[in-house]
């Protein structure tokens, strides 16, 4: 599959004087990809955009080649939703719940409940789905909210904050089943969350946006690819090591219990630096406990 | 309470598979959104608290009707059967039944936020709002026909010779069919209107309440207060309208109807179906712009 899963041009999306998004072009790829921005970045309001329950004011855009202003029906059967908000009646089982919205998309009485007892139990939901969803635990109903987005088996999973409100075992539960069902089952996902950490853990890709603009959009590998910065640890004098370091000419930049060493460019220079930090460790005697060079960080983007 | 239930390990095992199995389309979505909201609007499939008030209106209505037909029938005949003199006092059990049901299907969505869910399925807003309202249009008339259906067929079973009593009685089976649409269509579609512009189910059913009452009192108020004619309350109060309209079809005239004509079964019954159609084009409207 090479076609491009989202892709979006110059979406605008206006409330009265507010503008939610603004002129916001990206393409995302199939895969699992993050959505990632503060609180009122326009995160929402994209996802609904594509989903077809907000129009844009301006620009446009297509899931899997459908526009989302013209073809919603074909949207609809491919997209499976998950809000970000309760959506759960309290007096309905889960099993009730998810069979009427598999009845929703279309799926005959049957095969809804078949499939609705299959995604229930997928998403880790056993007993409990038979009892009404009001005494359901937050983990319980995120679980559900998920199964009701699976069950008439999308090709691509949209989901908002996912994991809001979740405890941090429930947080790795949730990221851990979206990652299984995004790469074991052949489902698009994308997914939007204010935390780059836990989208650093699952994601191919990363979408950032902040005021309704893009900020960033490439793949994680990308954005968190070595750094000039070599992280030296020694089991010894650390300050020692770096006063050492600077005698022999190097950019040394102490931190708390390592030493960072800025590398010269060209591959030759910086090889150069290994050997000196080596020859340094043996005339020191001191334990090299870490050499390497520093990865970005998610973060660092954002400041 | 089941950690263990929830353990990731044991998640994933079961496996979850894709379906490629048939797909009904927009046409099924339809039919199971109906289903949901007729049985919704019985509180069928609902705690037995949502059932007490469609139980206690379908008891309550037919009560009059049966011991009508059983005075008529122990009377030999002699006590007549008044259709319209029955139905008179349940239309306030009818409008209490569509306040309490109605916001069961279109507020309770609104409520828990189920619509986002619903709109980016095989259902749009144009049709979801087509579809709740024919849910209640459906339950309407199953409530509003029952007390005189049983009048109808009660009317011919008590007779001594039920042959030739139903050659008396079959004719009115018109005007028990046209009243009874007439009351679903009026109280179905204002009360389905009101009912949608309230995500608060109590707020919705105080406005369905709220409103037949208004109207009624505007009715009395510009007949007795403003000197206008006995009949103006028929035309401005719905409820006054269609007791109107049952006394007409049913040619049961009362004492205001000797000193002054009432308006035309026609009029009548063009203005209840106006004030219906107004309302569902009202839930039509507020669907379409809800935001969700």
């Amino acid at each position: 599959m090479t076609a491009s899963l989202i892709v979006a041009q110059g979406l605008t999306r206006r409330y009265g004087a507010v503008t939610a998004l603004d002129a916001l072009t990206v393409t995302v790829q199939p895969g699992i990809t993050g959505l990632v921005g503060a609180n009122g970045a326009g995160k929402s309001t994209f996802v609904k955009i594509l989903l077809g329950l907000v129009d844009p004011s301006e620009g446009h855009a297509e899931v899997m080649g459908n526009d989302v202003r013209t073809e919603r029906e074909a949207i609809c059967a491919l997209v499976g939703y998950m809000p970000e908000h309760d959506c759960l009646p309290p007096e309905m089982s889960a099993t009730e719940f998810v069979t009427f919205m598999a009845r929703l998309s279309g799926l005959p009485a049957s095969a809804a409940r078949e499939r609705a007892a299959e995604v229930l139990r997928h998403v880790g939901l056993f007993e409990e789905r038979y009892r009404p969803m009001g005494g359901y635990s937050t983990g319980m109903a995120q679980r559900v909210k998920l199964a009701q987005a699976l069950v008439h088996d999308p090709r691509l999973l949209i989901l908002d904050e996912p994991t809001n409100g979740l405890d941090p075992a429930g947080r790795d539960d949730m990221l851990a089943l979206i990652s299984r069902t995004g790469r074991e089952f052949g489902i698009s996902v994308l997914v939007s969350s204010h935390l780059l950490g836990e989208l650093e853990r699952i994601c191919d890709g990363i979408v950032m946006i902040e005021s309704g603009r893009l900020i960033r959009a490439d793949f994680i590998g990308a954005l968190t690819s070595e750094t000039a910065t070599l992280v030296i640890e020694v089991d010894g004098d650390h300050d020692a090591f770096a006063a050492a370091l600077v005698a022999r000419g190097l950019l040394v930049r102490p931190e708390r219990q390592r030493v960072l060493v800025e590398l010269p460019e060209g591959e030759v220079a910086a090889a150069q630096v290994y050997d000196v930090v080596r020859d340094l460790a043996v005339a020191l005697d001191a334990g090299l406990l870490r050499l390497e060079r520093r990865r970005g960080h998610l973060e660092a983007l954002f400041t | 309470m089941s950690d263990q239930a929830v353990d990731a390990s044991v998640i994933h095992d079961l496996g979850y598979r894709r379906y490629d199995g048939a797909r009904d389309g927009a046409a099924g979505a339809r039919r199971a959104l109906f289903w949901q909201g007729f049985r919704a609007m019985f509180g069928i499939g609902r705690p037995a608290k949502a059932k007490a008030i469609p139980v206690f209106v379908v008891v309550v209505s037919m009560l009059p009707a049966l011991a009508t037909l059983a005075a008529a029938g122990a009377s030999g005949g002699q006590i007549p059967v008044l259709y319209g003199q029955i139905i008179e006092p349940q239309i306030v059990l009818f409008i209490l039944f569509m306040a309490a049901q109605g916001p069961e299907l279109l507020s309770r969505d609104q409520q828990h936020r189920v619509l986002p869910l619903m709109f980016t399925r095989d259902v749009t807003r144009l049709q979801y709002a087509v579809t709740r309202l024919l849910s209640v249009w459906c339950a309407m008339l199953c409530v509003a026909f029952a007390p005189l259906l049983l009048l109808w067929i009660g009317e011919i079973g008590i007779a001594k010779d039920p042959a030739t009593a139903f050659t008396t009685v079959a004719p009115k089976f018109a005007p028990v069919l046209l009243l009874g649409t007439v009351l679903a269509w009026l109280i179905g579609g204002v009360g389905a209107a009101l009912a949608s512009f309230s995500s608060r189910r109590a707020y919705a059913t105080a406005a369905v309440i709220g409103s037949f009452l208004v109207a009624a009192a505007v009715g009395s108020g510009l007949r007795d207060i403003a000197g206008l004619p006995y009949f103006t309350s028929a035309l401005i109060d719905p409820m006054d309208g269609v007791r109107t309209l049952a006394r007409l079809l049913f040619n049961e005239k009362t004492r205001a109807m000797d000193t002054e004509t009432p308006p035309s079964l026609l009029i009548l019954v063009a203005v209840q179906a106006l004030w219906g159609s107004l309302g569902a084009a009202g839930l039509i409207w507020r669907v379409r712009r809800v935001n969700v």
